[in-house]
C-alpha cells in the first residue's frame, strides 16, 4: 500500500500517478456480474451494433471505478475520499487502454480538503478521447 | 415523447442490501482492486476499521437496483433504448464495510431538458441499519432526443 499522502505534501498542479487498464471483454463481463448491471450494450455485440456502436462498450461505472482507484491508491487511506462527481462523455471499446488520471486543482487550508480534477483517457488511433471529463473528486488529508 | 415532468420528487420503494464478503471480493476482483483493506478483514482492523472495507464504488450495486426501478416506471415514459448514463456523483460519510445493511429510498430529484436531450436525476441517500447516512448517490440519466428542442 502506498504511503499516506499528507496535506502539506501536495501542491496545486501536482498530477497523481496514472492508473492504466487494458479493457478486455472478460473484464467487462466480470464487472457486469459484480455490479449487477447486465445491460446487453456491455455484453452483446449484436445489440451494441443495433444501437450504432461497432461492438460492446465498457460500463461508464467501470471507468469511474478505475478513476476512484487511482485516487485511493495515491492517497493511501480510502477513507480520505469524500466525494466524486463525474461526467461520462465518450465510450470505451474492447482492448483499448483506459488511463485514469487526476491533478490537484485546489487546497483548502481550513478544512484540509484537496480538490482534484479527475479524468479518464483513451488513445484511439492517435486521438486522445476522454470517456470521463469535467470531473472532480475531493479528499481530506491529515 | 418528453418525460413526465410531474414525476419530479417521486419516491420509489426502498432498496436494502446486506454487504456480503463474497460480493465485495467479486467487486474488488472486477475492478482490479488489490489494496488489502478491501480484501482482508485483519488488514482492515489493523488500520482501525471495524471490518473489511468495500471499495468506494461498491455502492454502484445499489445504484443499479434503484435506477432499474425508475427506468421501468411506465408513468415516467422513459425509453430505455435511448438512455445513457450521463453523470454520477457519490458523497461518502464513512467507508462501507462487510456486514453493513444498507437501505435507500430512491427519489427523482430533477427532470430537465437541454437542447434535444432530457436529463433525469435520481438521488439515493444510502443509510445504515442505525439510520445514519453512509453515502449519497446522484445518478443523471440522459434520454437522447426526447426533448422538445
Amino acid at each position: 500500500m502506498a504511503a499516506m499522502i499528507r496535506f502539506d505534501d501536495v501542491a496545486v498542479g501536482d498530477q497523481i500517478p496514472p492508473l492504466s487498464k487494458v479493457v478486455r471483454r472478460e473484464d467487462v463481463k466480470a464487472y457486469a456480474d459484480a455490479s449487477g448491471d447486465q445491460n446487453p450494450l456491455h455484453q452483446d455485440d449484436g445489440f451494441a451494433r443495433s444501437v450504432g456502436f461497432p461492438g460492446i462498450i465498457a460500463h461508464g461505472m467501470f471507468s469511474m471505478a478505475h478513476v476512484v482507484r487511482a485516487v485511493t491508491d495515491w492517497v493511501g487511506d480510502p477513507e480520505a475520499l469524500k466525494s466524486i462527481e463525474v461526467q461520462f462523455r465518450a465510450v470505451v471499446f474492447m482492448d483499448e487502454i483506459l488511463v485514469a488520471r487526476a491533478e490537484v486543482a485546489s487546497k483548502d487550508e481550513i478544512t484540509r480538503r484537496v480538490r482534484l480534477k479527475v479524468w479518464a483517457e483513451v488513445d484511439r488511433a492517435g486521438e486522445r478521447v476522454l470517456p470521463i471529463k469535467n470531473s472532480e473528486a475531493e479528499v481530506e488529508l491529515a | 415523447m418528453p418525460l413526465n415532468q410531474s414525476m419530479k420528487g417521486k419516491e420509489y420503494p426502498a432498496v436494502t442490501v446486506t454487504v456480503e464478503r463474497d460480493d465485495v471480493r467479486r467487486f474488488a476482483d472486477a475492478i482490479g482492486e488489490e489494496n488489502p483493506l478491501f480484501r482482508d478483514p485483519e488488514s482492515a482492523r489493523g488500520a482501525g476499521h471495524p471490518e473489511q472495507l468495500a471499495p468506494p464504488t461498491f455502492v454502484t450495486r445499489m445504484q443499479i437496483l434503484t435506477s432499474a426501478q425508475v427506468v421501468v416506471d411506465q408513468e415516467l415514459g422513459l425509453n430505455y433504448a435511448m438512455v445513457v448514463h450521463g453523470e454520477q456523483a457519490y458523497e461518502w460519510r464513512r467507508p462501507v464495510v462487510v456486514g453493513d445493511v444498507l437501505s435507500t429510498v430512491p427519489r427523482i430529484a430533477d427532470i430537465y431538458a437541454k437542447k434535444s436531450n432530457e436529463y433525469l436525476v435520481i438521488e439515493a441517500e444510502i443509510k445504515d441499519a442505525r439510520g445514519e447516512t453512509v453515502v449519497v448517490g446522484r445518478t443523471t440519466l440522459i434520454s437522447r432526443g426526447t426533448g422538445e428542442g
